[in-house]
């Protein structure tokens, strides 16, 4: 099983309250990539990442982590699977009658009983760190605001350090610090070869971080593949999907292009402090400014900019 | 048309294994609980202090009440027909049997029956189930199974309160009507006091608790993806558990009286 998908789906089909959200899925996650599930409203992007994590149970077909389908799984193996993965929820889910802290110190009681309250303690405090939430953690999810509480959710998917995360739209409805902080996340997560599974309704995720591309219509997977081919499809289906991601390569060659301009202007001139910049991105850009779009020092936040030239290439 | 009732009946029967799997599985779960990773404990311990101890105060006031009630009633009705020495099997049968483990089975329906089929739905409609279960968690082991217990037991704990305080009751209206000493009244309940009275008692109170418990946490769970249907949810746990625990009552008086 060493060389098994760390998720894979076969013919997984699921039913909600009559309808069916999931026909017929297959697709699998390699080791050490990010996929990336798009799909309009409806197209059943949350159900398939819930019933990838193991959340929702499928009425036919199978879920199989690194080989073992967990519907055979005993409870050991269940567990385990469990405290390697994480799940980030579109609406934070966090526990109303909990506190912060409780809310993110339950995964570690629960996964290992024997940590001491220090441990416990630490490894809330080093999860609230990551997300960059520093206030009190005494307080209930009540009285945060929702972008908070989307931090809190993604910190209490990170608390264990999963090898595997599930990503419901982590960065919808986030203001842009916020996003921002959570762009890195994911591009720390992948440079530590983390497996990660996002669904998300806006190309810029994809755009930045996709290894593969899934397209979703009406509960179908349209189409799953790599990234760079991903594309180039052309299928009029995927259109809405993959149309976005080559508009975005073509701003951003746009804005490489701008770049290379004012640089060469820049070379040129005279005055060490010229005025009338271009537009285009601020040089040394933020800290998820698009890299591989040609934004010098824009790497925080994104696929890094030789393997995205690679690609573009 | 018989295709229809025969759709219905179907249903009907899907819902009937479905809630017996899902009884079945809680029982299992509480069973377990205590050589479960002890994350639930503190919802037990909550669960305690909410069904039981809070409810302490309303109990003794309708333990009270009722041991009041049954005193004047008795005590008019019975001397009358010159058999005022009744008075004490009445307290014992009405107090200790029926009223006792009945009432103390509609507060706890009413408190804490709502309390969980509406939490319980409200958490569902969250998705802070879904997050149970991603993180590893069995729902029915740490927010049912521990609800289960703690409404069991607060109903075991509260019957025998409501007995100690309606008996109370009807010494304290006894004072004024026809004074009778401490001991004296103690020796009279004991004389006609059966342990059968006791363990009919007791079986109801045990029997209620699972009902009110079983379906409050059912209704709960039930909820599928509205805000609306919380509210809801929890009167249908109210109603169910009426229904169910007054049949349960009639039952086991059967039992008792027939058998």
């Amino acid at each position: 099983m060493e060389n098994a998908p760390v998720i894979e789906l076969r013919g997984v089909s699921a039913t909600r309250l009559g309808y069916e959200v999931l026909k017929d899925i297959s697709f699998s996650l390699a080791d050490g990539e990010t996929s990336v599930f798009m799909g309009g409203a409806g197209s059943g992007k949350s159900s398939l990442l819930k019933t990838a994590a193991g959340v929702s149970i499928p009425d036919g077909g199978k879920v199989l982590f690194r080989g073992r389908d967990l519907a055979a799984m005993s409870r050991a193996e269940e567990l385990e699977f469990h405290r390697l993965s994480g799940f980030v929820f579109q609406d934070a889910a966090l526990w109303a009658n909990q506190s912060l802290f409780d809310n993110l110190a339950l995964p570690c009681r629960f996964h290992d009983p024997r940590l001491s309250k220090a441990e416990v303690e630490r490894a809330v405090r080093r999860a609230a760190e990551i997300v960059g939430y520093r206030d009190e953690l005494s307080s209930r999810p009540a009285e945060l605001s929702s972008g908070e509480r989307r931090l809190i959710g993604l910190a209490r998917a990170l608390v264990l350090d999963p090898e595997l995360l599930f990503m419901d739209e982590p960065a919808s409805y986030l203001d842009e610090e916020s996003a921002d902080r959570v762009y890195d996340i994911i591009a720390q997560l992948r440079a530590r070869r983390r497996t990660i599974a996002v669904v998300s309704g806006s190309s810029d995720i994809a755009y930045r971080f996709a290894d593969a591309l899934g397209v979703l219509k009406e509960g179908r997977l349209l189409a799953f593949g790599p990234y760079a081919e991903a594309v180039a499809w052309s299928d009029p289906s995927l259109r809405s999907a993959t149309g976005r991601l080559r508009a975005r390569k073509k701003a951003a060659e746009g804005d490489a292009a701008l770049i290379e301009a004012w640089a060469e202007a820049l070379a040129s001139a005279p005055d060490p402090e010229p005025r009338g910049s271009p537009p285009g991105p601020e040089p040394g850009g933020g800290a998820a400014g698009r890299a591989g779009d040609g934004s010098p020092g824009g790497g925080a936040g994104g696929r890094d900019g030789e393997a995205k030239d690679e690609e573009d290439a | 048309m018989l295709e229809r009732i025969g759709r219905a009946l179907r249903e009907r029967l899907r819902d009937l294994f479905y809630g017996l799997g899902f009884f079945a599985n809680l029982v299992k779960e509480s069973i377990l609980f205590f050589r479960r990773r002890q994350v639930g404990f503190r919802v037990l311990v909550m669960q305690i202090l909410f069904t039981g101890y809070e409810a302490l105060r309303i109990s003794a006031v309708l333990a009270m009440a009722i041991g009041v009630a049954i005193n004047l009633i008795g005590s008019s009705l019975l001397a009358g027909f010159g058999q005022g020495k009744l008075m004490y099997t009445l307290l014992i049968i009405v107090v200790t049997r029926e009223l006792g483990p009945l009432l103390t089975a509609f507060i706890v329906t009413a408190r804490s029956g709502t309390a969980i089929a509406t939490e319980l739905g409200g958490m569902v409609v969250a998705h802070e189930i879904e997050a149970y279960v991603a993180v590893g968690v069995n729902p029915i082991s740490y927010l049912a199974a521990p609800r289960f217990l703690g409404v069991v037991v607060s109903m075991l704990v509260l019957t025998v309160y409501f007995n100690v305080f309606g008996l109370f009751g009807s010494f304290a209206v006894m004072q004024v009507l026809r004074p009778v000493g401490f001991q004296e009244y103690m020796r009279n309940l004991v004389e006609v006091l059966t342990v059968g009275d006791l363990l009919s008692g007791l079986a109801k109170s045990l029997i209620f608790g699972v009902i009110v418990s079983t379906v409050s946490i059912y209704r709960g769970f039930a909820v599928e993806r509205a805000s609306t249907e919380v509210p809801v949810a929890g009167i249908k746990a109210v109603g169910s558990s009426f229904v169910l625990i007054v049949l349960a009552d009639a039952a086991v008086t059967a039992v008792q009286y027939l058998g």
